[in-house]
């Protein structure tokens, strides 16, 4: 199962989860609150990655990144207040003074730039800076990587071929369209954008660097990517891939003008490719008190850190916001019978799959919804599958079997495609090692029950990019998903609709237009405990189709050394709260 | 007055995983100045075996030599088998000198001839090198080779077979060398070219008034320049005579054997080829009785099984004629009487 | 200085064939590049992986006209420089600009390239010191005892790899005995700057890939010293009265190693193209880390075509230069 583990992040918004979350998110006793943070020092990370994907604010779309470089170099309009529990959701204004005015129906929203906020060459952060820096999002001949929340919401009009008529400021192409769609007032003061809907969380989209200000004199293209100008508290003094960064401390920076950051030390380094081995002595040794294992230990040495009581004081382990799931293909010719994905289900070996990942208690449990707990308002356990009193974590093959009998009547061609040994349903997974032990599990079980699965292998690195076409062609296929932040909004849609990554080709069954009406109207819901009704409704809707075969809620674990002051989980972020971390003396 | 070299009771084995090769057995001989010495056998008959011992060239640590060899120098005799191996060294390229078989694999292939000579020079003469191969170029005239000036620079690829023997002899004898040990000097050598490379060593021979001991296993070349004659066989000196002797009274049945096998202009006609049937014998384990005794003809006439049981001694038959067998001379001589009558 | 012209005439002829195979090599790259199922214009888009993202990403990458064009454009680089989109120009000579790293692949490889010229130079020199004396000195003590403790060491060295080796290094001597501060593992200093800098980040790299090698070149010079101990030529330079010191140097390792040359030449030139595991051990940005990363996460053409090139160029090369050094050695090679 390929996780995009760090291209998306989730939020947790809503008080009501923080109960549930305080269970499951033990970091909050690492750092004795009562120690006063220490300003001064030199904080490292480090991690085996060679570089970070994207730091160009409207390119980065990396959940620890955008937690990094918001703590560190970029600010935004508005911003998740950096603190442990679910107070971290709640925003706050960073560049503006608000969190965003909503009118016409949240189709309009208003912010109110703050004053004195000012760039790394001490010159004002202005309107028509935010206003270029957003439309950068539109220059798809130059940049990709970012979210495209601003193409998909702006009241701008789409092309024939579904691309923004506004082609962003360097080809300018509609730019008369963009400027009506992001207008800055006449004193330069508030900035609106005019969206195509309703979208009643359009601020929590703004918590994205991607709708950060660039200065356009500063705008070096494809390599701003290597050295964004600064407006937060550091700014970067070296970038090399491969070797280091090193962030000091931005003299332009205004304290007054920044309601929240706390930038204690003197200099951050982040240490790039670092062996995996040479990394986990480190952390394992505590030869770097000041340092940070930006990527978490390999799974023996994870294991043994995490055991050993002694290193209690720091290391967490907690859910972060993915939920991996396996796809059915609901095609006709692929599993178009319920009965069968149901079989399939109760015939899986959880269990085995789970220990073969590092344990229940490292990597995670099984799941019973796309949408994961730390969603809080928009999560209620589903009923049926997990929770069906014959599902079993190691697989029920008899159970199994009767949904199989039931597919003989129901659905025959399905059926005899599940159980003929010269067909078999086909499941896609990327060509490594561990894959090869998965498909052992699988089949095990598989077996057991009296279906016939057969694994096709692909090669890693394009699985990723390839997910639509295996989704066409296979019967199941695995990912994995975070939402972009506390609304189901950007999980339901995204997986099961219209969105981006719906690979159950649910479209192709009959209740399909009834469910993606729901999920339109669920969308423009502005009563947020209406919508979050409906989003479990619909949640339940697509588990008791059983258009995921199987989903795990997965943990993560991070280390860090023991001089390392103020870790908190930043929830919202899932990552590190960077900006208050400090260096014990 | 003692020769120049005299070899005495020489033996030389090397221990194998399949036992003791006893590969020269209580040799003696002995060479003097300007004399030639040729010692003759088939291979693996021990006579490059104990030359090498002579030099010195045995490793110590696989090899086990007794006797001794006296080189007389003016300063007095000097026993090259238990002197000190640096003594030994000293003498070689200078007291004593060797060519070999082989003359493209005895040269070094990444050194210009003249460097190789050059080398050897500087070895015993203080010079520069620029000295050095002013006197290989000297050397190389000396043994004839033409256009010295541009050949000194050449390697020994360039050289034809008794082209690169000369620039061997020539870098055998940089030093004046009082002994000359060549062995098989001509055997890699067209026939044409081998008796020029044996004129050539006569000649050079007169000029520095040296031993030679030339080590062979062809007695045709015995015969052009040899002094004295010894015939070794299975390690040992089967006869060691005057060349006359060797080659018009031959005392032993073997030496018969190898005159036989080479054409003679003195017996033209009346003289038949015939090769020596069977093989040389193993030098592991000999027999207790004569070593050619298995391929020897006359053996049976030798009463009471005494050449398996027995191995003869290298009695002096006649006056400084030694040989090895137990027909004496009178019994040899009748057999071989009949043999030719019988074979016209 | 009629060989003189000769070998210029060779010299330059093997330099035009080198060139020739470079064209060849690249247009290849190209191909495979473009037969294989990867495709790195979804690579670089995440979430929303749209077909007019996955276009434009085609078209900022140069991936969307053809092979040949694309090679063409390459070509035309290399002499004129080429602009790519926003912010994004490599003057000539441009070997392409690399979208992962944002920086034009010439300058990336000028930077690399001393790191693994570092490594692989230190490490030649060491395994050749090492392997050949140890070889050597198994040789002369032929059965005894050095000769048995050298053979423990072959087999040590041939049979541990270096991502074993590079980690037992790394952790138990460099980390444990903290010689060098974890952090600061890779650092890139200047040898003719800050030399002791440069060898606390290169002496231990270095050692680990010599350690690798040498074992191979000790039994490799052993085996030759043993054989060549037994040629004629050195029994007559014995028979010349030159002492075992000078036999040894000037006569039975000149024709022992000659051999080497080409080995080492060639196991020199791979290394240059990069030493994937120890440089990932050691953490050094060189060649074969570049390389690797290319070619197995970012799919970034620029720099598996550059990386690619250039090693294969140091191979040739040095093939060349191991040749022209043979005939310097072997005055029969000279001849032909």
């Amino acid at each position: 199962m390929s996780l995009k583990r760090l291209t998306v992040r989730s939020v947790i918004a809503s008080a009501a989860a923080a109960a549930m979350v305080a269970t499951v998110v033990s970091v909050g006793a690492a750092a004795p609150a009562s120690a006063a943070p220490v300003t001064g020092g030199t904080l490292y990370f480090y991690t085996h990655s060679e570089q970070f994907p994207n730091i160009d604010p409207q390119r980065n779309y990396t959940g620890r990144d955008i937690a990094f470089f918001n703590s560190y170099v970029y600010r935004n309009l508005v911003s998740y207040k950096p603190v442990a529990g679910s107070a971290g959701s709640s925003l706050v204004g960073d560049l503006a003074t608000n969190t965003g005015v909503p009118s016409n129906s949240a189709k309009d929203w208003t912010f109110t730039l703050r004053s004195g906020i000012t760039w790394e060459d001490g010159s004002a952060i202005t309107c028509a800076d935010v206003k270029y820096g957003i439309s950068r999002t539109f220059a798809t001949e130059a940049y990709t990587e970012g979210p495209t929340y601003a193409i998909a919401m702006f009241k701008i009009a789409k092309l024939a071929d579904g691309s923004s008529a506004y082609k962003g400021p360097y080809v300018k192409t509609g730019q008369d369209l963009y400027d009506k769609a992001v207008v800055c007032s006449k004193d330069g003061k508030t900035i609106t954008f005019h969206l195509n809907r309703t979208v009643g969380d359009f601020n929590y989209a703004m918590t994205y660097p991607s709708f950060s200000p660039v200065k356009k004199s500063k705008d070096t293209g494809d390599k701003y990517d290597m050295r964004p100008f600064s407006d937060g508290p550091y700014k970067i003094q070296k970038y090399k891939i491969n070797d280091e960064m090193i962030l000091v401390r931005n003299a332009k920076w205004n304290k007054a003008s920044d309601p929240f950051r706390t930038p204690y030390p003197d200099q951050i380094i982040v240490k790039f490719g670092m062996d995996e081995d040479v990394r986990d002595m480190i952390t394992m040794k505590d030869s770097i008190p000041n340092g940070i294992n930006m990527d978490g230990l390999q799974p023996a040495n994870n294991i043994a850190f995490f055991e050993n009581p002694k290193n209690a004081s720091r290391r967490a382990n907690v859910y972060d916001p993915y939920t991996s799931y396996l796809a059915a293909n609901n095609s006709a010719g692929h599993l178009d019978c319920l009965d069968v994905r149901k079989a399939i289900f109760f015939a899986f070996d959880n269990q085995s799959l789970i220990n073969l990942s590092g344990g229940s208690t490292y990597y995670g449990q099984p799941g019973d919804s796309p949408v994961k707990p730390v969603l809080g308002l928009d999560y209620a356990p589903t009923t049926g599958n997990i929770h069906d009193a014959a599902w079993k974590i190691e697989g029920n093959a008899v159970e199994a079997k009767k949904y199989l009998e039931k597919a003989k009547v129901s659905c025959p061609d399905a059926y005899a495609r599940a159980t003929d040994p010269a067909q078999g349903i086909s499941y896609v997974r990327t060509d490594t090692a561990t894959s090869k032990k998965v498909a052992v599990i699988v089949k095990a079980a598989m077996d057991a029950a009296g279906i016939v699965v057969k694994f096709d292998y692909v090669p890693s690195g394009s699985y990723n990019g390839q997910l639509e076409n295996y989704a066409k062609k296979y019967d199941l296929i695995g990912s994995g998903w975070g939402a972009d932040w506390a609304n189901a909004s950007t999980v339901i849609p995204e997986l099961w609709g219209e969105g981006c990554c719906n690979y159950t080709s649910n479209k192709d069954t009959a209740a399909y237009p009834a469910f993606i009406k729901k999920v339109n109207l669920a969308l423009v819901e502005l009563d947020r405990n209406k919508q979050a009704k409906m989003w479990k409704e619909l949640a339940q809707y697509g588990m008791d189709q059983y258009w995921y075969i199987r989903t795990v809620f997965s943990k993560t674990q991070e280390t860090w050394g023991s001089k390392v002051g103020g870790v908190f989980y930043w929830e919202p972020q899932g990552n590190f709260g960077f900006g208050a971390l400090y260096v014990k003396p | 007055m003692s020769k120049f070299l005299e070899v005495k009771n020489l033996s030389v084995s090397f221990p194998t995983e399949d036992g003791v090769v006893l590969a020269a057995n209580d040799i003696s001989y002995s060479v003097d100045l300007g004399e030639t010495l040729a010692i003759v056998g088939e291979s693996g008959s021990g006579k490059s075996v104990t030359n090498l011992a002579v030099m010195g060239l045995h490793n110590p640590q696989r090899t086990q030599i007794t006797g001794q060899a006296f080189i007389n120098l003016e300063s007095g005799p000097v026993d090259v088998i238990s002197a000190p191996t640096e003594v030994v060294r000293r003498m070689r390229g200078k007291t004593m000198s060797m060519i070999f078989q082989d003359p493209m694999s005895a040269l070094h292939p990444y050194y210009s001839v003249g460097d190789q000579i050059a080398e050897a020079w500087g070895l015993y003469n203080s010079g520069s090198k620029r000295d050095g191969f002013a006197r290989a170029k000297e050397m190389l005239d000396l043994v004839g080779i033409p256009d010295v000036d541009k050949r000194v620079n050449e390697f020994p690829h360039q050289f034809s077979g008794g082209m690169r023997q000369r620039v061997m002899i020539a870098m055998a004898l940089v030093n004046n060398p009082s002994l000359l040990i060549a062995d098989e000097p001509t055997t890699a050598l067209d026939v044409t070219v081998q008796s020029q490379i044996l004129q050539l060593l006569g000649g050079l021979q007169k000029e520095f008034n040296m031993a030679i001991i030339l080590i062979t296993h062809d007695l045709g070349v015995v015969a052009e320049v040899a002094d004295r004659v010894c015939v070794m066989y299975g390690g040992r000196i089967v006869e060691n005579a005057s060349i006359d002797e060797t080659f018009y009274n031959p005392l032993q049945p073997y030496t018969v054997g190898l005159l036989n096998s080479i054409p003679r202009v003195d017996k033209l006609g009346s003289h038949r080829l015939s090769a020596i049937p069977g093989q040389p014998p193993s030098l592991i384990n000999l027999p207790r009785g004569c070593a050619f005794e298995p391929r020897c003809q006359f053996a049976s006439s030798v009463a009471g099984n005494l050449c398996k049981t027995t191995n003869p001694n290298l009695d002096e038959k006649s006056t400084d004629h030694f040989a090895r067998c137990h027909l004496s001379t009178t019994q040899l001589h009748q057999l071989l009487a009949k043999n030719e009558s019988g074979a016209k | 200085m009629k060989g003189c012209d000769r070998l210029l005439k060779y010299i330059s002829r093997r330099l035009l064939y080198t060139l020739v195979l470079m064209l060849i090599v690249s247009i290849a790259i190209y191909f495979i590049f473009d037969w294989l199922p990867i495709d790195p214009a979804r690579l670089n888009c995440t979430k929303q992986c749209t077909p007019d993202i996955i276009e434009a990403n085609r078209h900022r990458l140069g991936l969307d006209v053809s092979v040949m064009e694309q090679w063409w454009r390459f070509i035309q680089g290399l002499f004129h420089g080429r602009v790519y989109t926003q912010g994004a120009e490599c003057p000539a000579p441009s070997f392409g600009y690399s979208f992962n790293r944002h920086e034009c692949v010439t300058g990336i490889l000028a930077e690399a390239f001393p790191i693994t010229l570092s490594l692989a130079l230190g490490a030649f020199i060491m395994w050749l010191s090492l392997g050949i004396s140890l070889g050597v000195i198994a040789a002369k003590n032929k059965g005894k005892f050095l000769d048995k403790a050298s053979s423990v060491f072959v087999l040590v060295g041939t049979s541990l790899p270096t991502f074993i080796s590079g980690i037992l290094i790394v952790l138990f001597v460099v980390l444990k005995f903290n010689i060098v501060n974890p952090l600061e593992l890779g650092d890139w200093h200047n040898p003719f700057i800050d030399p002791v800098g440069w060898l606390k980040t290169f002496f231990f790299p270095c050692a680990t890939l010599a350690l690798a090698y040498a074992a191979t070149y000790t039994r490799f010079t052993r085996s030759n010293v043993i054989e060549t101990s037994s040629e004629d030529f050195i029994r007559t330079a014995r028979a010349k009265g030159l002492s075992e010191k000078v036999i040894l140097r000037k006569h039975t390792l000149r024709a022992a190693l000659a051999p080497i040359v080409t080995i080492a030449g060639l196991d020199f030139a791979g290394l240059l193209g990069g030493a994937i595991i120890t440089e990932g051990i050691f953490g050094l940005s060189g060649l074969g880390r570049l390389s690797v990363k290319a070619v197995t996460e970012t799919y970034d053409l620029p720099i598996i075509l550059s990386t690619t090139l250039l090693a294969s160029a140091f191979v040739v090369v040095m093939n060349l230069i191991v040749d022209i050094a043979y005939a310097f050695i072997d005055p029969r090679v000279r001849q032909s």
